[in-house]
């Protein structure tokens, strides 16, 4: 490719991946009469706060960003404590068909959440868990815990063997093993697998429509909500949006060497 | 794994064969035997429904395929090889998918969105245009949004995957004369199969499953323009409450996704495949 090509390419693909969230942005912190001239008025002297506090005073709003923390938390703990076990065994104990954990992983995503959600809605209702967070996080762990098994067991595969030949030599058992000596090491890619558990539900929307009601409703719902119900108030609408997105934004940024690591190249080499 | 997954769609199967009634908690199912695979394709909205999911997939998956191979490109060359790029594409790949719709419900504002004034103010257009509120438009302005989220992730796929081909394979096509095009044809394309499978796989998936865009931005207006055929499964279910036939509509997805699936194992794979079915 030719210089010239390669730099306008590039200049392209920074405008069109930055420039919709930036406008996103710029618009939280600029007051409705600014948003509504034509053109917008950018002029730095209107920039604001004003969006954040009134999203902040949002009763519903909040609540939403508080029920979202704790399901998100949650299930990025379970998947931890379920997957990392699950990885290790896999990697180690030469479980039979283990090598096909990729397919049983892409088989996950090829189920449309509607064909299980279903009958799963069916069972859930009759159990009376409608609108509490233990649904959710059964739910948001059936279809996250396959990939975190996926990406810890490349993880736990990468490490030398000798660490735990030595480890058994001084009589160590194989749980004594993970814990002691594989778990330390594998605390980085462990703590990413966590974060990438964590956005996942964070995010999460199709199953929360179904699933949750005025009690657990998370934040995607109550953005939702906010935007369908003030869709005149632009400002507050895209600060609510900017807002939930910073904490997903600032943790994918820092871990993004595990993440890309894991979650990318782990799928290219299966 | 199979009874977590299989009993869940055991269930949707045997529900698509009864009227269910949701009521006071109790949901008492009635057999009709085929009459809700019946109405499916006696139903007007399911054609507008599938030739809707067919486009949005179609176009989905060539259109980040070719671009997320195109920007895996430039980020492999050396100017492209700042963190900088990286990093940035991690925003539209980590927003949630609801964040996102509202950020795209402001961009095609009709009145006061960047995009129309850019568009006018460029001569493009002449007078503003309702993006979300016309039907020749709304599904496509849907699937402008949904690249722009989806691009990231399959653009780091492959640009993994672009690092795994052997330099030397370059070099030997550069001693050997090669053009520009008969790198990319013979060296890039044939390296990157299995990388370029999985992403056409992966995003075939995502496309057939659209939800919160079509949620959020149009419920499936103007005149179910927006309509898919997992929207329309989760209205009859959750809105219309015909459990029965939602769960029809629902196996009806599920039974596209999964031929494509076995499809695209044997034209990408043909040996696998041939192991598989022989196993």
């Amino acid at each position: 490719m030719s210089r010239s090509v390669v730099v306008v390419g590039l200049v392209i693909f920074t405008a069109w991946t930055l420039g919709p969230f930036l406008w996103a942005v710029i618009s939280s912190l600029l007051p409705q009469v600014a948003l509504t001239t034509t053109p917008p008025d950018l002029s730095p002297t209107n920039l604001t706060l004003d969006n954040f506090k009134a999203i902040l005073a949002d009763p519903d709003l909040v609540k939403g960003l508080y029920n979202s923390t704790i399901v998100a938390a949650s299930t990025a703990v379970l998947a931890l404590m379920l997957g990392s076990t699950a990885a290790y065994a896999l990697s180690r104990l030469h479980v039979p068909g283990s090598n096909r954990i990729l397919l049983v992983v892409l088989a996950t995503q090829m189920f449309p959440g509607i064909v299980i959600i279903i009958p799963l809605f069916i069972v859930i209702s009759r159990s009376g868990l409608i609108d509490t967070y233990i649904a959710l996080i059964v739910v948001y762990l059936s279809f996250i815990l396959p990939i975190v098994i996926w990406v810890l067991k490349g993880f736990f595969d990468a490490i030398p063997l000798e660490l735990e030949r030595a480890a058994a030599i001084d009589g160590a058992s194989p749980f004594q093993t993970f814990r002691l000596v594989v778990l330390p090491i594998s605390l980085p890619p462990l703590f990413a697998t966590g974060v990438f558990a964590f956005i996942e539900s964070w995010n999460e929307f199709f199953f929360a429509v179904i699933l949750t009601r005025i009690n657990t409703e998370t934040a995607p719902i109550a953005i939702q909500q906010f935007a369908g119900q003030y869709t005149s108030r632009y400002g507050q609408m895209v600060a609510a949006a900017v807002l939930a997105s910073i904490p997903v934004i600032v943790l994918a940024v820092v871990f993004r060497k595990y993440i890309l690591k894991g979650f990318v190249e782990g799928a290219v080499k299966g | 794994m199979l009874a977590v997954l299989g009993y869940p769609v055991a269930t949707s199967i045997v529900l698509s064969f009864q009227h269910v009634k949701p009521g006071s908690g109790q949901f008492l199912g009635a057999w009709v035997g085929l009459n809700n695979y019946l109405s499916i394709f006696s139903d007007p909205v399911f054609v507008t429904a599938l030739s809707n999911t067919l486009y949005y997939a179609t176009v989905e998956v060539v259109a980040v395929v070719g671009f997320g191979l195109a920007m895996a490109m430039l980020l492999n060359h050396p100017f492209g090889r700042f963190a900088f790029f990286r990093v940035i594409l991690l925003i539209p790949w980590a927003i949630s998918p609801v964040a996102n719709a509202v950020m795209w419900k402001w961009i095609y504002n009709s009145n006061y969105g960047i995009l129309n004034y850019l568009l006018h103010q460029l001569g493009i257009i002449n007078q503003y245009v309702v993006w979300l509120g016309n039907q020749q438009l709304a599904l496509n302005a849907l699937l402008v949004a949904d690249i722009w989220k989806s691009l990231p992730f399959i653009a780091l796929l492959l640009l993994a995957g672009l690092q795994n081909v052997p330099p030397i394979l370059y070099r030997a096509a550069r001693l050997d004369g090669a053009s520009a095009w008969q790198t990319f044809r013979f060296v890039t394309l044939p390296q990157m199969r299995t990388a370029i499978l999985i992403c056409v796989v992966l995003q075939t998936m995502w496309a057939l499953k659209v939800f919160d865009l079509i949620y959020v931005l149009t419920r499936g207006s103007p005149a179910d323009a927006t309509v898919t055929l997992n929207y329309l499964a989760y209205r009859e279910t959750f809105e219309f409450g015909v459990f029965g036939y939602g769960a029809a509509l629902a196996d009806v997805l599920f039974l596209m996704m999964f031929v494509l699936a076995l499809i695209y194992l044997r034209v990408f794979h043909p040996m696998s495949g041939a192991q598989q079915a022989g196993s």
